[in-house]
């Protein structure tokens, strides 16, 4: 009973971590599924969402003076409601004009893509650097979330219930526009079969620009939302890009409940792990991984390719 | 007549070319005959390991820079310590060469990034010593790179300076003749906080331990040293480098209960998990003992976020002569830079540095193991270093054994950067890793390499 009693917390805490994961590959996920490219600049561009989250939270202006203490005058749940809404923003035009770049490896080996969007992540990372410097940074938070709460007697960080929620709440609203938009159903169609779509008279191009701007922003999003906890600085990009790369082959390359669910196995054996088995904490979603990719290679809800028919 | 002339002529003439291919055949027999003595009598063949000759590069003779190899991370987990140790050793060599460089001869600083890898810091030490043709090697933070680099350059003879790794193991088991270790250790660290720390807080400890070699090394000192003091190790966590998530370990820390946290923990992991721990309010519910901190890991964060005891060898305000100066110096060469004052990372590196070059100028050559000899109980006086106690390099292990601070947030700084507060000071002979002489057993002189460039 004690352990059971004891368990209980890692269990709601692998929950909530992984559904930080989840959102954390939720972009990856929407960008490889439709155009088929793997984004490298994901995690950079996470981070670009963390630094613009930043900015818009506590700005330091040196041309406006004035104008940035009427700014910080405002409450910082309002900063932090404009960091939520126009750091994905900001970073999802970014992304637009790199898939502006982007389009000349239409059709081309992959291995340009990939290539691209990894010089990409560089320069990104360095534009960080130039900008705002190589220093660890924090994200100032509102006094509702910020904080912890007790429940029995431990104690819980308020702030990383509210990301989970924030989570359940992105993936809700995502599922909702894929599911039930005319949008949702040609971005689905566009993963599909984009000749068909293309066929249909539909703008093939636009569509891969809109998607690819929505995946970053869905990044930038996962970046506001993890600041707190993991921190800012100009490389934090490199630890989301793996786990959200592992997860959206676990869970099935452009399936939204695949990236969910395998984001929470991967959340709870990581939580659980960390807590009775410390040292295998980073490598047990590795080992998930490889026992399940070796029973099902297309992942827990990837669609059967043509070669297996 | 003529005919017979121009045959003779031919004839003599194919004698004396002849003449002068076997001359030359002769020559080069032995020529070839004499390099395969010499090799014989030096005690080894060609191609024949381990290596053991006299490397004598062009530099030498011909007044050339004198190449040091900086091998700092600028990527990875220690990038930033990375970047603050290249300034300290950039700042050392800079006053070299503005006396006129060292011999006469110009220092020039080849840096490339060890990106926080081990394998990566042995690929950039073979290349700066066979191709970059470095005099020196310098620059560490990583334990495992440390490690990684030392053992080509005992390879190869040259001379490798650990800066900032500060595992045990370094000036123990993974010790070598041509490597010392500059950083106070894990050991020193934990003799210095940990019985002061078990008389305030209590017996049970937890220790929170990176599962990499300095981690490792540094947990086990603490655990000797609690466990000698009468206190009991309830449990230790093993936290995978490049962690980014605490949460399970937090809410572990809360189930046991222990009466102090002692971390030996580093580099951006430090940071996130100080993070992580204020979200918790755990920083004030908790006793941390937190082995190491270096100043680019803090620098910058909150007052709520530097928690807890921590040990350094060195600090910006440290009320001695010579320490505004030094910081003076350090803010007229990097205007600007984001870290506005220089931590014990940069100072340990710039110290080592210029210790470097002062013994090359002493033995007025580049020869590895006069130089070798030179650094072995080398004394530096406090003054010199700016701390409070004389430091010294012990010829057992190669490593400076220097003061070591105890120190906690500064509720009351004089400015901005003032975040640390000095809690006391050991002296170097009361802290020092007395296990360490033991487990190291430095190569021969005979057996290492040795080169003058």
């Amino acid at each position: 009973m004690d352990f059971l009693v004891n368990l209980l917390p890692h269990l709601i805490n692998g929950v909530s971590l992984g559904l930080l994961f989840a959102l954390i590959a939720l972009g990856f996920m929407l960008i490889v599924g439709v155009m088929e490219t793997i984004n490298l600049a994901h995690g950079s561009l996470f981070a670009l969402g963390m630094y613009f989250a930043l900015f818009i939270v506590a700005p330091k202006l040196g041309w406006f003076p004035e104008a940035q203490a009427w700014y910080m005058q405002l409450p910082i749940g309002t900063r932090y409601l404009f960091a939520l809404l126009l750091a994905p923003l900001f970073v999802g035009l970014f992304g637009m004009l790199l898939e502006l770049c982007m389009r000349r490896t239409y059709g081309r080996d992959p291995l340009y893509g990939l290539l691209l969007t990894f010089g990409a992540a560089l320069v990104i990372e360095e534009l960080i650097r130039l900008v705002w410097g190589s220093n660890e940074k924090q994200l100032p938070l509102p006094e509702a979330i910020s904080g912890a709460f007790l429940m029995g007697d431990l104690i819980y960080s308020k702030y990383r219930f509210f990301a989970a929620g924030f989570s359940v709440f992105m993936i809700g609203l995502l599922w909702l526009f894929l599911e039930k938009t005319p949008y949702g159903a040609i971005i689905k169609a566009g993963a599909h079969d984009s000749e068909m779509v293309r066929a249909l008279g539909i703008n093939l191009s636009r569509l891969r620009l809109l998607v690819f701007g929505l995946g970053v922003a869905l990044a930038a999003i996962a970046g506001v939302v993890m600041a707190p906890i993991w921190g800012i600085r100009p490389h934090v990009g490199v630890d989301a890009v793996v786990p959200a790369f592992l997860i959206i082959v676990l869970g099935g390359v452009g399936s939204l409940w695949g990236a969910v669910v395998a984001g929470l196995m991967v959340g709870m054996v990581v939580g659980l792990t960390g807590s009775y088995a410390s040292e295998w904490s980073l490598m047990s979603m590795y080992l998930l991984f490889i026992a399940v990719v070796t029973f099902r290679s297309r992942g827990l809800f990837g669609k059967k390719s043509i070669l297996d028919v | 007549m003529s005919e017979t002339k121009q045959q003779n002529k031919k004839a003599t003439d194919q004698k004396a070319a002849n003449e002068t291919i076997s001359a030359k055949r002769r020559a080069l027999l032995k020529g070839s005959a004499l390099a395969v003595a010499a090799g014989g009598l030096y005690g080894a063949a060609p191609f024949m390991g381990p290596w053991k000759h006299n490397k004598l590069w062009a530099q030498a003779g011909q007044k050339k820079p004198l190449t040091i190899g900086l091998t700092m991370d600028a990527s990875g987990m220690y990038a930033a310590s990375g970047g603050e140790e290249r300034l300290g050793a950039m700042m050392a060599i800079k006053e070299f060469n503005d006396k006129g460089g060292v011999l006469g001869r110009r220092i020039e600083a080849i840096h490339i990034d060890t990106e926080t890898t081990p394998a990566t810091g042995s690929r950039v030490a073979e290349r700066m010593i066979t191709r970059n043709e470095a005099a020196f090697l310098i620059g560490a933070v990583h334990s495992g790179v440390a490690n990684a680099i030392s053992q080509v350059a005992q390879k190869n003879g040259t001379i490798f300076f650990n800066t900032n790794s500060s595992s045990p193991t370094e000036a123990g088991k993974d010790c070598h003749r041509v490597k010392f270790v500059w950083d106070g250790n894990g050991t020193n660290f934990a003799h210095a906080i940990v019985r002061n720390a078990m008389k305030v807080n209590g017996k049970n400890w937890v220790l929170l331990t990176n599962d990499y070699v300095w981690g490792h090394s540094t947990s086990k000192a603490t655990r000797a040293l609690v466990e000698a003091n009468g206190g009991k190790i309830v449990e230790e966590l093993l936290v995978p480098q490049n962690t980014r998530d605490f949460s399970s370990y937090l809410l572990k820390l809360q189930q046991l209960k222990p009466n102090a946290v002692a971390t030996a923990i580093g580099g951006d992991d430090i940071k996130a998990l100080r993070q992580q721990v204020v979200q918790l309010k755990m920083n004030n519910s908790t006793a941390w003992i937190n082995n190491q901190q270096d100043w680019p890991d803090v620098y910058g964060l909150g007052p709520e976020q530097i928690f807890g005891v921590f040990g350094t060898t060195w600090y910006y305000r440290l009320d001695l002569p010579g320490v505004k100066e030094f910081v003076a110096a350090y803010q007229k060469q990097y205007p600007g830079m984001a870290i506005r004052v220089p931590g014990n990372v940069y100072h340990n590196a710039y110290m080592a540095t210029r210790e470097l070059l002062r013994c090359v100028e002493e033995v007025g050559s580049t020869n590895n193991i006069a130089i070798i000899k030179k650094l072995e109980g080398r004394k530096m006086a406090a003054r010199d270093r700016l701390q409070h106690y004389d430091a010294w390099m012990d010829p057992a292990t190669h490593q400076v054994q220097q003061t070591i601070y105890m120190a906690s947030y500064n509720d009351k700084p004089a400015e901005k950067d003032d975040i640390f507060k000095i809690l006391a000071q050991a002296e170097p002979k009361d802290v020092m890793d007395k296990d360490a002489a033991g487990a190291c057993k430095l190569e021969t002189y005979e057996a290492t390499p040795s080169y003058e460039v």
